[in-house]
């Protein structure tokens, strides 16, 4: 006690343990998250805020028998339905102007894990963090899932997503039957061998031929991969990836390329997952980590010009750093997003994937230099990041993205508000959906509405099979949303 | 301090700060995240104003004040306050650093205040000045807590400047011996 006294009475002493407070606080300021979602003013926005609309009013349903009576309660008075769960796609496909939305977040539960068969039932609104957390004690994993495990399982497979796995296919392949309520209030449980083809529209539907209730989605063993890391150049990648392919050691691969202006396009950096043959039952889930030092470092790069190379060299020796490490399945499969939080007001930051015949991507890389800045420092519009991942053929979808085997840029950028600004984003992103429909490929369609409705079209030639199917099930509109009424109808 | 009118400038001072305070909270909570961080940044004032009395108490030359210096820093962090953006990314990053800052000053000045033959006076006075001006206040409209934080930190500002001025007219008029 004397002691303390003692030393409250040096200046140096209380110097000290300011600085340390202080530090303390510097590490737990937390990340600002972005502010979107259904809101209690009637107003509803999805995750980049960029098309707010009013709506009538948001529903729960307590249970399936409650879900089949807004259902028919909506044929019956003529409102419309929009489908939402954590509203994570960009260009309103979870509500409508004046139409109710339906919140699924209350359903979500885990109905059934079958060891054996290696299933789990799940219920929509669960996201597949949920269903890692259940099936990870038992050491089992999900076959496909996006990079992040943020998401509900009704919104990934509404919009038809895919992830880093190279052998199973997209996840709607992994999906051996669902629950789902029609157009017209009915419950059906469903499969692939359904003559009705439910399936078929649900999968990419966005919402607009039913709700999901459950999924019985397949499951494999939680391995454990050795991480191996590669920087590459960009012309020896599509031969690179077709070795990859053929060899059966990698479980799950991406890559990601530099839109830094020293290395422009022409470098990039690949981590494959590979067989260890050794299944995991103890690693526990990993939690975010490093997001502060992270979202740093991409502050840093999102000034674009000498900082963006400064990035992309940080980026490089941490993915080296990573080679010969292990990870679980598990765990390759929930990659950190917090770090990822951009809120700063009259500016956005929003997703783009374009898709590229394997076969045409150097080609559409080496054009694709001629389509955006290699140094974007001093404009409003910038890139950056740009991840490929792959995506094999997928001819059961309507709306399928993947006709032929493909890869996916997933494109990360950022853009002012003001009209002009969003206008100039738009006539660069509508140029870059060009060039990638020149080269044979096609867009994803969960982001915001850059693309003409000529260029919808072009990408995917089956539209109008969706949108009479869509008439054919559901004749009294009753499911709706801004996608829809803005390409589809 | 000799100076008659510079004997006052310290009531003005600590009346202004307990007055601008109500102001000042508005203005950190708006910028605080969470709450715990809008508690963290008060604690982190707390232990620098400790540290910053503490430096004045242990300073050598008890006639070497800087006082000039603490009005200053403390017209320009208040000042600071009315320009900063909210849109910054790293607005909780520059609050937490003028609290530090802040509470150093605050801190120091309060240790040398606590020297003057004025302050029991002050104290007095102070504190029904104070009564009086929040009853004004009152009355006053808040449109925007930064109008009230930055006039005060003008207000400092002058305060240092005429605390120099006089400063040096007694250095001219009083020839050291």
């Amino acid at each position: 006690m004397q002691t303390i006294a003692h030393l409250v009475k040096k200046p140096w002493f209380l110097g000290s343990l300011v600085v340390i407070f202080v530090s303390v606080i510097l590490w737990n300021i937390p990340i600002e998250k972005r502010k979107y979602g259904l809101s209690q003013s009637g107003l509803v926005t999805d995750y980049t805020g960029l098309l707010p609309e009013r709506i009538e009013r948001v529903v729960r349903a307590e249970n399936r028998s409650d879900l089949q009576r807004i259902v028919r309660q909506a044929n019956v008075n003529g409102q419309q339905i929009a489908i939402a769960g954590l509203q994570h796609s960009q260009g309103g496909h979870t509500y409508y102007k004046n139409g109710v939305v339906l919140d699924m977040r209350t359903f979500n539960r885990i109905l059934e894990i079958d060891e054996l068969q290696k299933t789990v039932r799940v219920e929509a609104g669960a996201t597949w963090e949920d269903v890692q957390e259940a099936i990870q004690p038992i050491g089992l994993a999900l076959k496909v899932t996006q990079s992040q495990s943020i998401f509900t399982i009704g919104g990934s497979l509404s919009v038809n997503a895919h992830g880093r796995d190279i052998r199973f296919g997209s996840m709607a392949e992994t999906v051996k039957a669902m629950t789902i309520i029609t157009p017209e209030g009915e419950s059906k449980t469903v499969t692939r061998e359904d003559p009705d083809e439910w399936m078929k529209y649900i999968f990419g539907g966005y919402g607009l031929f039913g709700v999901i209730v459950d999924v019985t989605v397949e499951l494999t063993e939680n391995q454990l991969y050795t991480i191996q890391t590669e920087k590459l150049k960009m012309s020896a990648y599509a031969s690179y990836f077709d070795r990859l392919l053929n060899d059966q050691h990698t479980a799950m691969h991406y890559a990601r390329v530099s839109v830094a202006p020293n290395s422009f396009l022409d470098e990039m950096y690949v981590i494959n997952y590979n067989h260890t043959e050794k299944q995991d039952f103890t690693t526990r889930l990993k939690k975010e980590q490093s997001v502060r030092l992270t979202k740093l470092a991409l502050d840093i790069g999102r000034h674009g010009g000498a900082l963006e190379n400064l990035f992309w060299g940080t980026q490089k020796r941490y993915i080296a750093s990573l080679n010969g490490k292990e990870i679980t399945r598990n765990n390759a499969m929930r990659s950190e997003s917090t770090f990822m939080e951009y809120t700063k007001p009259g500016r956005v930051e929003v997703l783009q994937e374009f898709f590229v015949p394997v076969h045409g991507f150097e080609a559409y890389m080496k054009d694709l230099k001629n389509v955006i800045p290699v140094n974007d420092k001093h404009d409003d519009f910038k890139i950056h990041n740009i991840t490929i991942r792959y995506a094999a053929t997928d001819q059961f979808t309507t709306l399928n993205y993947a006709k032929e085997d493909m890869f996916g840029l997933v494109v990360l950028m950022q853009h002012g508000l003001k009209e002009e600004q969003i206008s100039e984003a738009t006539s660069l992103i509508q140029n870059w959906t060009n060039l990638t429909l020149d080269h044979g490929g096609t867009y994803y369609l969960p982001y915001y509405r850059y693309q003409t409705k000529e260029q919808f079209r072009r990408s995917y030639p089956q539209w109008n099979t969706f949108a009479d199917e869509k008439l054919r099930r559901d004749p009294h509109n009753v499911f709706q949303n801004m996608f829809y009424d803005y390409y589809v109808k | 301090m000799n100076h008659k009118s510079t004997r006052y400038l310290p009531l003005i001072v600590t009346v202004g700060q307990v007055v601008i305070f109500p102001y000042y909270i508005i203005w950190l909570k708006e910028v605080s995240l969470t709450f715990t961080l809008f508690a963290w940044f008060f604690a982190a004032f707390s232990f620098a104003a400790a540290w910053g009395y503490r430096i004045a108490q242990s300073r050598k030359k008890k006639d070497r004040s800087y006082i000039a210096i603490i009005y200053a820093g403390m017209g320009i962090v208040y000042v600071s306050i009315g320009g900063i953006k909210y849109s910054s990314d790293i607005l909780p990053y520059v609050v937490l650093l003028l609290q530090v800052i802040l509470g150093l000053l605050q801190g120091y000045f309060r240790a040398w205040h606590a020297e003057q033959d004025t302050y029991h006076l002050h104290t007095v006075h102070h504190y029904l000045i104070v009564g009086c001006a929040m009853i004004g206040f009152s009355f006053v409209k808040i449109i925007s807590p930064v109008v009230f934080i930055t006039t005060f930190g003008i207000l400092m500002c002058m305060c240092a400047v005429w605390t120099l001025v006089i400063h040096e007219k007694e250095e001219v008029v009083i020839p050291r011996k």
